[in-house]
């Protein structure tokens, strides 16, 4: 069947299965290859987008749920211009990718996160990105980077400052 | 394979009753098993259209008590996030997997899929909590008690669907705590998990429910120790004092998770802490043992 919905800002349709994996839809359908896939099994976060701006596991979601709902995968987060995203700038900044993997996963719950709360703590950070698994970093910059983020991003920030 | 999506509750039934195919929620469980070739559906049905059943509303029919009743499809999330639902239950959800498997999960899967370690079952049996079961001959409702059979089995037929969750006003007025151990934060599967839910007054307990998980083939409420701690006061409660009523009521095995022993000893500090944590008690074993 065709599975139309919106991805990344847009009106698309894509020939599907509904059965079939939202993971596959954008990978092979869509040709949007920034999401990754990891485990298969919702355990590592690589796949993750989000779906009416909530982050879930797209190796877990079927296209017949994703009908006429809002997908914005890593591909749809940048400026019009090509700009990086302020969460995609502190990554790289902060030094927060190494082999880049888990990398789409982590700013797209990063950006979840920060689209509800504005200066997160650090436990909040932790907790929002518990889904997420990173087998480079350690993790602690990868804290740093989302903290930094939200400072720029935070009203009234001034975003060339840092 | 054959996907479908009513769109009311009597389609659903409807479909389920004449395809016998596999009701899909969120698909946190059962895209796994998909996945893992351990369950190969002819038909799906994606409950996740209907929109009568998600959501969390009080509702008050005649001359019955109140009802908080919650939609089978409400996400994991939602349930962790309202207002209106008591402790125990809430931190309950909040200690499923990771926020996406959160926003995907419903609490409805995790009661269906009735794993002996699900984060939500043992709340809901703290809080008396009664399932209401569609199926195309109507709908009939079974306590949350009875509703778990074995690991991964339940009393549900294969033609019906858990519609509803609801919570009697009275348990709701209740405290309650939930509390659980497993080998990390996010994504962990409790090793063992425990929800109380206490009625006091004056720091004298009444109305004890206590349910534990992980710890037998199905969540399990501790009658004796229910017994034993109502009419007590908070200001008593020790370890000590909970331990051997525990431990008569749990059946705990050896697993790749952990160990009988530890199963043990955790369940009673675990059910301790959720208790003092209703008295509004600092938990923690440090004080002295009083005697009841
Ligand atoms: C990585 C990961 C971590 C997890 N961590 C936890 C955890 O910490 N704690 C925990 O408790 N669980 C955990 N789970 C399990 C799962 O996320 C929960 O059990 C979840 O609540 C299931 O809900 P669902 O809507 O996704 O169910 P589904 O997968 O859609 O369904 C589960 C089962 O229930 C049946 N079913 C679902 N809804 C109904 C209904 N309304 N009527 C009849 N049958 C129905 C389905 O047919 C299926 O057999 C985890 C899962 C994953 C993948
Ligand atoms: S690939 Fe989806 S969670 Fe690992
Ligand atoms: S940077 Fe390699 S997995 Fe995270």
């Amino acid at each position: 069947m065709v599975i139309r919905f919106t991805c990344n800002g847009r009106a698309v349709q894509v020939e599907a299965e509904p059965e079939a994996r939202v993971i596959d839809v954008l990978r092979d359908g869509l040709r949007l290859t920034g999401t990754k896939e990891g485990c298969g099994r919702g355990e590592c976060g690589a796949c993750t987008v989000l779906l009416d701006g909530k982050p879930v596991n797209a190796c877990l979601l079927l296209a017949g749920k994703i009908v006429d709902r809002d997908v914005v995968t890593i591909e749809g987060i940048a400026g019009e211009d090509g700009s990086l995203h302020p969460i995609q700038e502190a990554f790289l900044d902060t030094g927060a990718v190494q082999c880049g993997f888990c990398t789409p996963g982590m700013i797209l719950s990063a950006k979840a996160l920060l689209d509800e709360i504005d200066t997160p703590g650090v436990a909040e950070v932790e907790e929002a990105l518990a889904g997420n698994l990173c087998r480079c970093t350690g993790y602690g910059k990868v804290v740093d980077a989302v903290l930094a983020a939200s400072r720029r991003m935070a009203p009234g920030a001034d975003r060339g400052g840092e | 394979m054959r996907y479908l999506k009513p769109t009311s509750i009597h389609e659903a039934a409807d479909a389920l009753e004449s395809s016998r195919g596999t009701i899909l929620a969120g698909g946190t469980d059962l895209c796994v098993y998909m996945a893992e070739g351990v369950c190969q559906p002819e038909t799906l049905i994606d409950i996740s259209g209907i929109d009568s059943m998600r959501g969390i509303e009080t509702i008050q029919s005649g001359r019955e008590e109140a009802t908080v009743r919650i939609g089978a499809g409400t996400t994991v999330a939602e349930v962790a996030a309202s207002e209106a639902l008591p402790d125990c239950l809430r931190q309950g959800a909040q200690a499923v997997g990771s926020p996406q498997i959160r926003n995907l999960g419903t609490i409805g899967g995790n009661v269906c899929n009735a794993s002996p370690c699900g984060d939500t079952l043992t709340p809901l049996l703290a809080l008396d909590a009664r399932f209401v079961l569609r199926s195309t001959a109507g709908t009939r409702t079974v306590e949350s008690e009875e509703f778990f059979t074995g690991p991964k089995q339940t009393v549900l037929d294969p033609h019906e669907i858990l519609e509803f969750i609801e919570l009697p006003s009275a348990s709701c007025a209740r405290a309650s705590a939930f509390r659980m151990i497993g080998n990390r934060k996010g994504q962990a599967i409790s090793q063992v998990n425990a929800a109380v839910s206490v009625a006091i007054v004056d720091g004298v307990m009444s109305d004890v429910r206590v349910a534990v998980g992980s710890v037998a083939p199905v969540p399990l409420r501790l009658a004796g120790l229910e017994e034993l701690l109502s009419g007590k006061t908070v200001e008593d409660l020790h370890p000590a004092n909970l331990r051997d009523a525990v431990l008569e009521g749990v059946r705990p095995i050896d697993d790749v998770r952990s160990t009988a022993t530890y199963r043990q000893e955790v369940t009673v500090a675990l059910v301790f802490d959720a208790l003092a944590a209703c008295g509004g008690q600092r938990s923690g074993q440090d004080e002295g043992a009083g005697a009841w």
